[in-house]
């Protein structure tokens, strides 16, 4: 049996070896690179007690290369797509489930075997990727915020690979045909994992609000947070946001002048008005990673049980 | 065990299989004797299929019970092992080559006799390392049948093996077929929309149309049950009790009946002779569509 699976998908195994492989190269160059300049400016900066502020331009440099690692973010997608998905439609679409569903074992075991090392070879393609990425990420990790890299590292991607080859094979079992089946995988992934990250993510666990005040510098929070919402809040708790009508700025707080207006920070913070910012901060990191990926497992076995469902009870 | 043994290699009653509100399989009685060659015939859309991949498992009746052998088709090891199954147009893995597919087969097998299916292609000088994809279409059937078999099953079932295949490799397929009913203790069912291919290997006959059964009988007792009777014109509300007309055509002045017998031709006004295989299977056929107004001749009739 297993070397029945090996025969049908190795193809796709060294088209996944070939691309990991690349993309490996192109993270251990630049990341070594990048993991030397961060040590440089660290020694230099510790010197000067200069590190706030050269930060923000150490790998300002690097942006296609940030793109290609925030573009591994489609990686988990992939394994859906090409593996997944094909894995029950490739037989419907052939015909060869008949071939294989007449042999000497049960469906069952057909089934098993191979959902199995669908769900092996995506937990290995997750953790590679995360593995890379996460290492790569180390510098970045020291002058931005974890969290904005949140999908490619740590242990999601392999929550994620395994949601997309459980999700293909369910759409798989229902469509039996691939285009179809890769089509509706790739728009249920995406849908599924925006989803998830803009309505739901932000609320994992309560976030943390702290009121500043508004004469103070502008500030983003505990370094390392990622910030969910930040603004003026007013005397009586009322959230304005980040503008807000001259009306609503106390009478004493305007001064005008033709052609304009302006209002004093000083004198607002007076009358009652906080910079309000709302943010999880940076020791969240792997509870939200946590509580992100049983979710994906969770749906991923639901999916399974499906797909073990579709093909066991239904006709062939 | 030897009440397996024993027992029938098809046996079904009231079968039937409806596809949202079109039937395509109807109240099918048949028994199939253990050792037979069975052509299972009947016009496109007849249920041959149905009744096939109910057959192996593959698919589940909506009314009715199936017994292969003895035994329930379900998802077991026993019962699976103990069919061989090539569906239509030869499903096979098409990058994988022959050897490729024997070696699946050995690993999803308890009993697989390789030997044998390897000797058998290299025979028929089928190259075992090319993608099947490159074999041609007599080639790949040849695979199939060799996959089939190398299970060594009781009961072989070939959904249409030779529908789409040319004249010589249509009959060399047909004789590795004889060849291994002839080696072993092997129940075989084949299908075709055509009787013509099958009536030389075959010795009992199902005929499946307008997804009923006509016929399941050996083709020995078919032939001796039917009989052709001309004689002067008359309406054929006046044969006799003991005659089911099947066909009847009439000229000015000859009336021409294809009769099954359910007792002997006492009327001396016919001259009855003997009737091709082929000419009784048409006209149960053609008798159905004029007959009947099932969902498939209204089908047709749009």
């Amino acid at each position: 049996m297993h070397q029945l699976i090996w025969r049908l998908h190795r193809t796709q195994v060294y088209f996944a070896v070939g691309a990991l492989s690349v993309l490996s190269i192109l993270l251990l160059v630049t990341g070594a690179t990048m993991a030397h300049d961060y040590h440089v400016f660290l020694a230099n900066c510790t010197a000067t007690r200069s590190c706030s502020e050269g930060a923000a331009r150490l790998f300002s440099g690097d942006g296609s290369i940030m793109d290609l690692v925030n573009f591994t973010l489609v990686i988990p997608l992939l394994f859906g797509l090409f593996w997944g998905a094909p894995l029950l439609a490739k037989e419907f679409e052939e015909g060869t489930h008949n071939l294989a569903w007449t042999q000497g074992v049960t469906r069952r075991r057909w089934m098993e075997s191979h959902v199995i090392w669908a769900i092996v070879a995506a937990v290995v393609w997750g953790a590679a990727m995360a593995a890379l990425v996460s290492w790569w990420r180390v510098p970045e990790n020291a002058i931005d915020s974890r969290f904005a890299a949140f999908d490619v590292q740590g242990i999601v991607p392999v929550a994620y690979s395994v949601f997309a080859v459980a999700l293909g094979i369910a759409v798989g079992s229902i469509f039996r045909r691939v285009l179809p089946a890769i089509a509706t995988t790739l728009g249920v992934f995406v849908a599924i994992r925006v989803a998830i990250g803009v309505y739901l993510r932000p609320h994992y666990v309560t976030p943390v609000s702290t009121l500043l005040p508004l004469s103070g510098p502008q500030s983003n929070g505990p370094i390392g947070s990622w910030i969910i919402s930040s603004g003026i809040e007013g005397p009586h708790g009322h959230f304005y946001g980040n503008g807000f009508d001259l009306s609503d700025v106390p009478k004493a707080c305007r001064t005008t002048f033709p052609g304009g207006g302006s209002v004093s920070n000083s004198c607002m913070a007076a009358h009652g008005f906080h910079q309000l910012i709302t943010y999880q901060p940076d020791s969240r990191f792997w509870v939200f990673q946590g509580i992100e990926a049983t979710g994906f497992i969770v749906m991923a076995i639901a999916l399974i049980g499906f797909a073990f469902w579709r093909v066991l009870s239904r006709d062939a | 065990m030897s009440n397996l043994d024993r027992a029938p290699a098809i046996e079904t009653t009231g079968l039937g299989k409806r596809y949202g509100s079109v039937w395509a399989l109807q109240e099918c009685a048949i028994t199939v004797p253990q050792g037979r060659v069975t052509a299972l015939v009947g016009p496109n859309g007849a249920g041959k299929t149905t009744l096939l991949r109910i057959l192996v498992g593959l698919s589940a009746p909506t009314t009715g019970e199936a017994r292969v052998l003895g035994r329930a088709p379900k998802q077991s090891e026993d019962f699976l092992s103990s069919i061989g199954y090539l569906a239509q147009d030869v499903p096979l893995y098409k990058r994988l080559s022959a050897e490729d597919h024997l070696q699946m087969g050995a690993h999803l097998n308890h009993c697989w006799d390789a030997t044998a299916a390897r000797a058998r292609l290299t025979a028929l000088k089928i190259p075992t390392d090319r993608p099947v994809a490159t074999l041609s279409g007599g080639q790949r059937a040849q695979v199939g049948l060799g996959l089939a078999l190398a299970k060594r099953p009781q009961l072989l079932l070939l959904d249409e093996p030779v529908a789409a295949l040319d004249p010589l490799a249509r009959r060399e397929f047909l004789s590795s077929l004889a060849e291994a009913v002839a080696d072993g203790h092997l129940s075989v069912v084949l299908s075709s929309h055509l009787l013509h291919d099958l009536e030389r290997v075959c010795d009992h006959v199902i005929l499946l149309a307008n997804a009923r059964t006509q016929i399941c009988q050996d083709i020995d007792d078919v032939l001796t049950s039917h009989r052709v009777l001309v004689g002067p014109r008359r309406n054929i509300d006046n044969v006799e009790p003991t005659l089911d007309v099947i066909k009847a055509t009439h000229t000015a002045k000859q009336t021409r009946l294809l009769v099954h017998l359910n007792g002997p031709v006492l009327d001396p006004v016919w001259e009855a002779s003997e009737v091709g295989l082929e000419d009784i299977i048409m006209a149960y056929m053609d008798q159905d569509d004029s007959l009947s107004a099932g969902p498939l001749s209204l089908i047709g009739a749009l």
